[in-house]
């Protein structure tokens, strides 16, 4: 009687065994890369790359960086250096959408730009980015105004 | 040399503009219609001028000839760089518009400066040509060497102090020494131009050149 009982848990267990051995079987064989699970984070980010020159076309090398965030524009929300080419870099925080303030700065000398973090609008603080073309044409035009005031007031004193 | 909008205190640009408009309204007082021409001739050599850079390791400066101004125009000088550097701020971008009254207190009365020192050559008889080289010299190396010094010290005493306060001294500095070779130059300049005035047009240097 005893033996029946035995021979039956045997069976039992057997069949219990053979059964998690064929769920192993099946989930090593539908899914071989479970053991090597990979994982994909994503943060999309705004990077903004900036490049400071002097007029004369050197580079603003080792300028003082000074990046103010929208909501204070009083303390920097980060300050930093250009390198040799006058090259800068910096991730702006998504969550301060609004514009940000870039200063450069080196001997009393530099400018600041303002950049539309949320939006896709940078826009440059100074008068205008000419070309020399444009602003020789420009300087000639003033030059000659000044020429003319001469010559006008040479005239009346003439007559 | 031209300090840039954004660079200095709200208070300090204010005080630049009411020493410019004082000074702008004594100098322009008596003036005579017979010193146009010559004080816009010279405005349109001051605007080009900054325009010229001169490398001067490890930096470069560009020249000023507010000292040639003083020299040359005398109580005009100052409204004559006041135009300059207005349009030196709007074409160049050079300076800047806030900052116009600092640049052409900065630059403007040490100009008038140079005027003086040009005078003291009446000490040594008028038609010295010897005493006209030296003080023209003087007055344009002194001229520019003064602006440098109070662009000195309006940009030490400014330094924010979130900046590398240290750095940024240093590179003041720097940039002011560079100006040491540029003064020679410019004194000499100014010498040769007043030289070159007295012999072929000396009604231009007006009647402190006689």
């Amino acid at each position: 009687m005893n033996r029946i009982m035995n021979c039956g848990r045997e069976n039992r267990l057997r069949a219990a065994l053979v059964s998690l051995g064929v769920i192993a079987l099946l989930l090593i064989s539908t899914s071989p890369a479970y053991a090597h699970g990979a994982k994909i984070e994503h943060r999309v980010s705004t990077t903004i790359d900036i490049i400071a020159t002097y007029d004369s076309g050197e580079p603003m090398a080792k300028a003082q960086v000074s990046v103010f965030a929208p909501h204070d524009p009083q303390t920097p929300w980060l300050t930093g250096m250009c390198d040799a080419e006058g090259k800068f870099s910096l991730s702006p925080d998504p969550a301060l959408p609004g514009t940000w303030d870039i200063q450069v700065r080196q001997a009393g000398h530099g400018d600041i730009i303002h950049v539309d973090v949320g939006g896709d609008r940078a826009t440059a603080g100074g008068a205008g980015n000419f070309s020399a073309v444009q602003i020789v044409v420009m300087a000639a035009c003033v030059v000659w105004g000044f020429i003319g005031t001469a010559l006008y007031f040479s005239k009346r004193r003439a007559d | 040399m031209h300090i840039p909008d954004g660079i200095l205190p709200a208070a300090v640009t204010v005080a630049g503009y009411a020493t410019a408009a004082g000074a702008t309204a004594l100098t322009i007082r008596n003036y005579r219609r017979e010193d146009i021409p010559r004080a816009s001739l010279l405005t349109a050599a001051f605007f080009v001028a900054s325009w010229i850079h001169i490398p001067i390791p490890p930096t470069s400066v560009h020249l000023v000839l507010n000292g040639l101004m003083g020299v040359v125009l005398g109580p005009m000088a100052f409204p004559a760089i006041l135009i300059g550097l207005f349009f030196q701020a709007v074409i160049f971008q050079h300076g800047g518009l806030t900052s116009l009254g600092v640049n052409a207190t900065m630059m403007g009365l040490p100009a008038l400066l140079g005027y003086g020192i040009f005078q003291l050559r009446r000490l040594f008889g008028n038609g010295n040509r010897t005493s006209t080289a030296v003080f023209a010299f003087l007055g344009g190396a002194l001229g520019l060497g003064v602006a440098a010094l109070i662009a000195l010290i309006l940009l030490v005493t400014t330094i924010p102090t979130y900046m590398d306060v240290a750095a940024e001294r240093a590179s003041i500095i720097t940039l002011t020494l560079a100006h040491a070779p540029l003064m020679i130059i410019e004194g000499i300049f100014t010498a040769l131009v007043v030289l070159f005035l007295l012999r072929v047009k000396p009604e231009m240097l007006g009647d402190h050149a006689s």
